[in-house]
């Protein structure tokens, strides 16, 4: 175990020190490939073990400077949402309906945005609705559709927006219909 | 010897209002201190529903006292000060006094909040900074918690606090992992909680509840695989909040108060 | 309906991450893939991946290309850190042989695109 440890450190440091000519080593397998063999296939190779902390780079600057950023940072491709996801994905910002069943009309006062819905499917065995959709369920609440858009055009998502129709309610009164400005009623002279 | 320093602590303490009068009791109070007890427990009328939270009207007057004299020690970077409706001070400061903050709160001799117990984090993307980062610190010496809480988006760094508080360096990998946001001078700033591999923060209110991929064991590969997601049975939505408004009378009243400015003054 | 990309303009000041410049950007993409393809002997023999050195290397250019277009300097400096981060969860070990090789994605199906693929798959 010991001696398997010393030229273990042996090793990094010829692959530290080393500055032997570059030569590119021959691509093998390792799980072929008996122990002290891969001892000679590592001396051989020039790559230096950096160490994995002196990678990592801190910024220097202190707090207080600042950089100048023009338009709209695309956070898409480091917010983890897959390529596919970000791409080929449209966003429909609209109101939620009120609830037909219903004429309350709390939480429909603010703005929704959702993904367009793709295709499901019967599952064949117990004929579930099966998706391949992670984000049919998502729907993420904003105050105001300007905030929509903004959150879209940040990850960088295409989005269409659904303005609600603005309905005035009917007046719905039988009296109405013989109001004097109706002119139904027939004059008796 | 150990009361006679309590009994100048006291004494100093009666400035900033953080006496903390539970603290004290059985032990040399000062005799202000003791008087106001007295007083407000006296006027104050006593909520005798046993449901009904019990609002210590001292030591809420106190905290807020202290949350206005932070507010004052440090004008630049403290941007509110609020109670909540259970008595809780809440600080909220701007993002680049995350350090000074927790600094003053931590070593101040009549603070004392030495103990990190929680940072937190909270997506609201209708905002323009969505991501709050809250710090919850108690402290042992006055019996007395505080919330401190701060904002970013989702490529602005905050401060490490880690050289303030050592419990700060997991919580805030934590944050890092679950929202994606950055803290700078972190010794060691990794994933905690997700699979090497992972991508995304999955308490970002855009991370959709089933996650992007599945992992299973490949028979013939002999090793884990990560696939897209498929779902057998899609996940169902329900709608369950009801379409009519709870408490229209109180549509417009807050439980959080402002306490920028003392009560005296709002009478 | 209509489809809208709103162009914003607007300058802000904002905290950087690591670099201050594009050129300071560039140099740390450029170091990160020196890292990278430096490791990549190690982890080629330290981890039984059934993929060789030139394999990975034209993963690694792959995966650096993905994002060849992104210009903002704040999320080339997160696409870095968190390239950093993967580096030494692979060269550290702590990522087992279904981490390193889901780079490659090799059991995931293609999905058809064209007209024939999707009706012999039954789909649209």
């Amino acid at each position: 175990m010991a001696s398997r440890i010393l030229s273990q450190t042996s090793l990094k440091f010829l692959r530290n020190a080393s500055k032997v000519s570059r030569q590119p080593a021959a691509p093998f397998s390792v799980g072929a490939v008996h122990s002290d063999k891969i001892d000679d296939e590592l001396k051989k190779r020039e790559a230096p073990l950096v160490p994995v902390d002196s990678m990592t780079q801190t910024h220097p600057h202190q707090s207080g400077v600042t950089i100048s950023v023009t338009g709209v940072e695309d956070v898409g491709v480091i917010s983890g949402v897959p390529e596919e996801h970000i791409k080929n994905r449209l966003v429909r910002i609209c109101k939620p309906a009120r609830n037909s069943m219903q004429s309350g009309s709390a939480n429909t006062h603010h703005w929704e945005m959702e993904f367009e819905s793709r295709e499901r499917w019967e599952n064949p065995l117990m004929g579930w609705s099966s998706t391949a959709d992670p984000l049919s369920n998502l729907k993420v609440s904003f105050a105001s559709e300007a905030e929509a858009i903004e959150f879209c055009e940040k990850n960088g998502w295409q989005w269409f927006i659904e303005v609600p129709k603005e309905t005035k309610p009917k007046v719905k009164n039988y009296g109405v219909n013989f109001s004097w400005n109706k002119r139904t009623r027939v004059s008796t002279k | 010897m150990a009361s006679n320093i309590l009994r100048k602590l006291s004494c100093s303490l009666k400035n900033v209002g953080l006496s903390g009068s539970r603290v004290y009791q059985g032990l040399s109070v000062a005799p202000s201190v003791l008087s106001r007890c007295l007083s407000s427990e006296a006027s104050a009328g006593a909520e005798s529903r046993p449901t009904v939270r019990q609002h210590d009207a001292v030591a809420r007057e106190q905290i807020s006292d202290f949350g206005r004299y932070v507010a004052e020690c440090l004008p630049k970077y403290v941007q509110k000060v609020q109670m909540t409706g259970t008595d809780e001070l809440e600080v909220l400061i701007a993002p680049e006094g995350v350090v000074p903050v927790l600094t003053f709160l931590k070593d101040h001799h009549n603070a004392q909040f030495a103990s990190l117990a929680d940072i937190g984090g909270v997506d609201v993307p209708t905002r323009m900074y969505r991501f709050e980062v809250v710090y919850n610190l108690l402290s042992l010496r006055y019996n007395t918690r505080i919330r401190v809480k701060t904002y970013t988006d989702e490529l602005t760094p905050i401060d490490s606090v880690n050289e303030v508080y050592k419990a700060a360096n997991w919580y805030e990998r934590e944050i890092w992992d679950m929202f994606g946001v950055f803290f700078a001078d972190h010794p060691d700033l990794r994933r905690i909680l997700t699979d090497y591999g992972f991508e995304g923060h999955p308490f970002r209110k855009d991370f959709p509840l089933s996650g992007y991929v599945e992992v299973r064991y490949d028979d013939a590969k002999k090793r884990v695989v990560v696939e897209p997601l498929e779902l057998a049975q899609e996940f169902r939505r329900f709608e369950l909040n009801s379409p009519w408004e709870q408490f229209p009378n109180f549509r417009d009243t807050s439980v959080i108060e402002d306490a920028t400015t003392p009560a005296a003054e709002k009478k | 309906m209509a489809t809208v990309k709103a162009a914003s303009v607007v300058t802000r000041q904002v905290r950087p991450i690591l670099s201050l410049t594009q050129e300071d950007s560039r140099r740390r993409v450029l170091a990160l893939y020196k890292a990278w393809y430096r490791q990549i002997p190690h982890i080629v023999s330290e981890i039984d991946i059934p993929k060789n050195q030139k394999q990975c290397q034209e993963k690694l250019r792959e995966e650096f290309l993905k994002h060849k277009d992104v210009k903002d300097i704040r999320v080339i400096d997160m696409l870095i850190i968190k390239g950093q981060m993967e580096l030494k969860e692979t060269v550290t070990k702590w990522k087992q042989v279904g981490h390193v090789m889901a780079y490659w994605k090799d059991t995931v199906n293609k999905k058809p695109t064209d007209f024939l693929g999707k009706f012999l798959d039954g789909k649209d």
